[in-house]
């Protein structure tokens, strides 16, 4: 909890809150009716023509959204909210869906929101209450299942997005046996490139992040998009002055180096190394060693010896 | 047994097992949460939202507070807070525990949906003997079995006395029934699973690696350059080869010498491969944290609504 003043000193930190604040700024501008520009994205197009294709084939649409361990996180719920807009897409040509979920929280989730869109709709009588999953949280098992749900329902068009692992690829190349359009993302960087070999259109990296707002244009999402677009320029112009400030600083020679919190005396002046630079120092720090003598606290509420609260 | 709460050190959160303040607290949070869940079923619909938006709000916030209030530096399990500032650091420490199972319990229950989820369908297909309904059989019938005998296995494995277990000659028909469906079947059948990834990585690589474009011309080549790296025999030779032409490492031959299959697959890993990772990133951890701004204070309108 709050360790990283010890470990990477306040500038993390107010990066971050600078970050924050770039992108409620944003929020705020496109909410004033400022009309901001996002690019086409290529994955994002297709989904209309994916779905369009699988009404005309009458086969259903298939989406999976991720392998999240936990309960439904952030990933999930991108997910989910490009699936929304899937659905919503399915629902208007009144072709038929499958969410399959690998865990618990994830279908509650997603039944919901799908559920949701199909009254926004007015199709409420047309949801499926089985077309959202449950399939397994295991791993392999959950691969297995829906790979037999593609194979057994022949999906004309499947959608991977969110978390994936191993089974990325066997999803993917299982929906290409049958013919499928596939348009995947994964947030694990790993699974990228088997979803680029085995699928039609891939959303990289934070395209992922940026599908809802391109696809929605709610003015929060794509205040959020350029908001997070003026974060990656504050990135870019801290790798471009840090490589130039290092590259500087590095001709140099010291002859007291900073350690634990103080700067102490060398034997002799040495060549300034990476660690000894401006940037290193901002970036990580390296605080002295502090004993703090406090209290103890009363007899009544010191833990017991068998741990917890066990008597 | 020991089901119920066991955090370690005391606090507000927690209470001696069998105590009466133990189970004065659970009772408790069970009235809260009934009362809860029938006043969230019957309070109006803006008024759910905001609470929805409120409980999100302060479970966000609980994080925040956790990963940016300064945490207490040399705290030890007797230590008392020096001050207001260190009250609430501690507080904020020893509650994550609290609210890190709050979440756990949440998922325990939902995870009862999830077999609701699947047994609706597929009870509903063998009723109703749809297609592949015998898969459904299968599915059903393994779930049960195996409900049964891991269950069975973990009530015997809870019990001090039966610390014998761990010797497989005091196994009966529970444990050895448990073993066979769990590592016998089931661990095997993920493995299995697993390996097919080798197969489909031919086939994928197979279409991906055909020279369609200038992109994948340059794919296909990378990827041959690493493949061969890899390949022990031709960069054996390879750098045999180079260091026939180019004996040393100075001036022009160290130039000649950067063409050894290793040192290029290393160049393109390390100048090539990595900073594009780097790149992607930043870009999907600067999304993460605007999704995720926008999910604590309620301002991501779910739904995908044009």
């Amino acid at each position: 909890m709050g360790n990283q003043y010890q470990d990477t000193g306040w500038f993390m930190i107010a990066l971050t809150l600078l970050m924050v604040t770039f992108i409620l700024i944003n929020i705020y501008r496109a909410h004033g009716g400022k009309d901001l520009y996002i690019r086409r994205i290529a994955g994002l197009n297709a989904i209309d023509e994916a779905v369009g294709r699988a009404t005309e084939m009458g086969r259903p649409v298939l989406m999976v959204p991720g392998l999240t361990d936990t309960t439904v996180n952030a990933k999930t719920m991108q997910a989910i909210n490009i699936f929304a807009y899937v659905s919503r897409v399915a629902a208007r040509f009144g072709n038929p869906i499958l969410v399959c979920c690998y865990n618990a929280s994830t279908y509650t989730v997603a039944q919901e929101i799908i559920r949701d869109v199909y009254q926004q709709e007015g199709l409420a009588d047309q949801f499926d209450v089985d077309s959202v999953r449950f399939i397994s949280d295991r791993q392999f098992a959950f691969a297995a299942g829906v790979s037999g749900l593609i194979l057994r329902e022949k999906a004309a068009a499947t959608f991977f997005m969110g978390e994936f692992y191993a089974e990325s690829l066997i999803l993917a190349e299982t929906a290409n046996s049958v013919g499928a359009i596939q348009v995947a993302s994964s947030t694990e960087l790993t699974q990228t490139p088997f979803f680029i070999a085995a699928c039609d259109y891939v959303l990289i990296g934070d395209e992922f992040y940026a599908a809802s707002a391109f696809l929605t244009r709610q003015p929060v999402l794509v205040g959020s998009l350029i908001g997070q677009d003026w974060c990656k320029l504050a990135i870019i112009a801290l790798v471009v002055m840090g490589t130039i400030a290092n590259t500087i600083q590095q001709r140099g020679e010291i002859s007291k180096e900073f350690k634990k919190g103080q700067m102490v005396d060398l034997p002799k002046p040495r060549q300034i190394k990476q660690s000894d630079t401006f940037f290193s120092h901002l970036l990580k720090a390296d605080p002295a060693d502090v004993k703090i003598e406090r209290e103890k606290l009363p007899a009544s509420e010191l833990p017991t010896p068998s741990g917890g609260g066990s008597k | 047994m020991n089901f119920l709460l066991d955090i370690d050190p005391k606090t507000f959160w927690n209470a001696p097992n069998g105590s009466f303040e133990l189970y004065a607290k659970i009772f408790i949070a069970l009235i809260l949460a009934v009362a809860a869940t029938v006043g969230m079923l019957y309070a109006p619909p803006q008024l759910r939202k905001w609470i929805i938006r409120l409980v999100t709000f302060g479970s966000g916030l609980f994080y925040v507070m956790f990963w940016l209030f300064p945490a207490p530096i040399d705290r030890q399990p007797t230590s008392a807070p020096r001050n207001a500032v260190e009250t609430f650091s501690f507080w904020v420490s020893d509650s994550q525990l609290v609210v890190a199972s709050l979440t756990n319990v949440i998922s325990g229950f939902l995870i009862g949906l999830g077999i609701y989820s699947l047994l609706r369908v597929h009870l509903g297909r063998i009723a109703k003997q749809q297609r592949d309904w015998a898969f459904s059989a299968v599915l059903v019938g393994s779930m049960v079995v195996m409900v049964f005998f891991g269950f069975g296995d973990w009530i015997q494995h809870q019990d001090p006395k039966n610390f014998i277990l761990a010797d497989q000659k005091n196994w009966g028909l529970i444990n050895y029934g448990r073993d066979l469906l769990f590592d016998g079947l089931l661990q095997n059948m993920d493995a299995g699973m697993f390996s097919i990834v080798a197969f489909y990585i031919l086939s994928a690589a197979y279409r991906a690696f055909r020279a369609r474009s200038v992109e994948a011309t340059i794919l296909l080549l990378t990827a041959l350059l690493v493949i061969l790296s890899l390949m022990g025999v031709v960069e054996f030779l390879w750098s045999g080869f180079i260091d026939k032409i180019s004996p040393t490492n100075f001036g022009m031959h160290a130039f000649v010498q950067s063409f050894k299959l290793s040192a290029m697959s290393g160049w393109l890993r390390s100048n090539v491969q990595t900073p594009a990772i780097r790149g992607i990133d930043f870009g999907v951890g600067i999304g993460l944290l605007a999704m995720g701004l926008r999910l604590w204070l309620s301002l991501e309108k779910t739904g995908g609504e044009g």
